[in-house]
């Protein structure tokens, strides 16, 4: 069968913080019927603090450049595992697409650097791909190490959830309040989904945990809170910074609020690549947890 | 305060700040839509760190409150959850209308040590310089921008979780990463700049 082919961006964080989500990824993309074909020199999509110093045509032109490139690649659907990426390239997506006074502004400063584009690509989420493109019976099917007993807390995060919905800011994301598709991975990985309807889709603080974590430490607490609740032996999820704030600051959390938090944070992906007989390092890529997911790893084939 | 071209009300309910909102601030054009529900403040993981809430920010708007409304830590405090845009019944995009704000309060010279601000300057210099972020070049430009003394605390305070991620191979001790046509975004970005100071001048 030939594979899906997406033009891939894989963000900043893929070479940092967030480097055991694209490792995973590209390790489970062996096994399912999608492949990815980076963007040649893509760049930094502004993230959610890049405006407020850079402005806001300059900030459209960081992904503009990405979508350019991915245009010259071809015409394949631009995928995205990181919710600040996909909601940037996305969200200038449709303006270039939709609104002919932005698509001449940012081809206007474009075309300094010898490109154009004109807004015909289309850019989604891994997530959503995995779920209507490759579809979660596929992925059952490459189960050949079910997680059988191990309870996941599938937490969703704020941005991701922007790929289920319709489009433009303040158009209908319908599909935002109680999300499955985490529950429906875990499941499909042999795994047990725990009840996790209050954090599912909470905030971790996102970037302002980053400078003023004293600000945001009570909301990672509110999502770990449930997964303890819940007997969760891992958190998973789908965004970069939600991994790394809801891992790193669990020490701060603890010293903070007097809790004895310890849950490791995993990214779906690594379910993934260990349900289906990957390597747990190479593919799964476990060794990046700074909170080792004990259970996960005793799973490992 | 630099040469600024967004007006200061002369009068109790001048409308002339409110107007420049709607039309000069990213998703401002439906702000006038905007009946007060309190759906936005209340939908807010982080309202307590917000003075105002974006509800009353926005009456503040409308009010002509330019002084208080770019001063506003309503705009610095945003995570960006979009809760607010998702549930607001009049589609009010919030959190954009919340960037474009703290845009403006940048520029105008309004904030100058928030930690928002100063974060975003030294995230900038990094996707300027290499296209990329590097999350060692911007935490550290971040932490040294509130001064020698307090950067090396905050790194001190910070190493711990610095040497983890090293350990865990997330964070990497050679040199930033970059992307090749880092010269060729320099120039788009500076581009852009230009078009937008052309788009102020010609107001």
């Amino acid at each position: 069968m030939s594979k899906i082919k997406f033009t891939y961006y894989p963000g900043c964080s893929s070479q940092g913080a967030g480097i055991h989500l694209d490792r995973s990824l590209h390790a489970i993309s062996g096994k399912l019927d999608f492949e990815f074909e980076t963007i040649k020199d893509w760049n930094c999509c502004g993230a959610s603090v890049g405006h407020v110093k850079g402005g806001a045509l300059p900030s459209m032109a960081l992904s503009g450049r990405n979508l350019a490139l991915a245009r010259q690649q071809g015409t394949a659907d631009v995928v995205t595992p990181c919710a600040a990426c996909y909601l940037n390239t996305h969200f200038v997506n449709e303006r270039i697409k939709n609104d002919a006074k932005a698509r001449g502004r940012v081809n206007e400063a474009l075309d300094a650097g010898g490109l154009s584009y004109q807004g015909d690509l289309k850019v989604r989420h891994v997530c959503e791909v995995l779920v209507n493109d490759v579809g979660i019976d596929a992925i059952k099917d490459q189960v050949t190490n079910p997680l059988s007993g191990l309870k996941v807390a599938g937490y969703v995060g704020c941005q991701t959830v922007r790929p289920f919905a319709q489009t433009a800011p303040g158009g209908e994301f319908t599909t935002y309040d109680q999300p499955k598709f985490l529950d429906q991975f875990a499941e499909a990985c042999g795994a047990e989904p725990v009840p996790y309807d209050k954090a599912r889709t909470a905030c971790c603080g996102g970037s302002v945990s980053i400078y003023s974590p004293e600000k945001t430490l009570h909301l990672m607490r509110l999502i770990l809170q449930e997964a303890k609740d819940a007997k969760a032996d891992v958190i998973s999820t789908p965004c970069p910074l939600c991994q790394q704030n809801v891992e790193m600051y669990q020490a701060a959390i603890n010293k903070e609020f007097g809790d004895s938090f310890n849950i490791p944070v995993v990214f779906y992906s690594q379910l993934m690549a260990v349900a289906f007989g990957m390597d747990g390092k190479k593919d799964a890529a476990l060794d990046c947890n700074m909170i080792k997911p004990d259970k996960l790893i005793d799973k490992v084939k | 305060m630099t040469q600024s071209s967004i007006p200061t009300p002369a009068r109790k309910y001048d409308l002339n700040f409110a107007r420049w909102v709607y039309q000069n601030v990213e998703g401002g054009d439906r702000l006038p839509l905007c009946m007060q529900c309190g759906m936005c403040s209340g939908s807010c993981p982080i309202g307590a760190e917000m003075d105002n809430g974006p509800r009353k920010l926005f009456m503040m708007i409308r009010a002509g409150m330019k002084e208080e409304v770019l001063s506003s830590s309503t705009i610095w405090n945003c995570t960006q959850c979009y809760n607010c845009v998702v549930r607001c019944p009049r589609k009010v995009p919030v959190t954009y209308i919340l960037q474009g704000l703290a845009t403006v309060a940048a520029r105008e010279g309004y904030a100058p040590a928030k930690a928002t601000a100063k974060f975003s300057r030294a995230f900038w210099r990094s996707v300027r310089y290499f296209g990329r972020t590097d999350e060692r070049m911007v935490t550290v430009l971040y932490y040294f921008s509130y001064g020698i003394k307090e950067g090396i605390k905050r790194a001190l305070a910070n190493l711990p979780i610095a040497q983890r991620m090293v350990k865990a191979g997330r964070m990497g001790i050679g040199l930033p990463h970059r992307a090749k046509g880092a010269g060729d975004l320099r120039a788009i970005l500076a581009k852009a700049d230009e078009i937008e100071a052309r788009e102020r001048a010609g107001q």
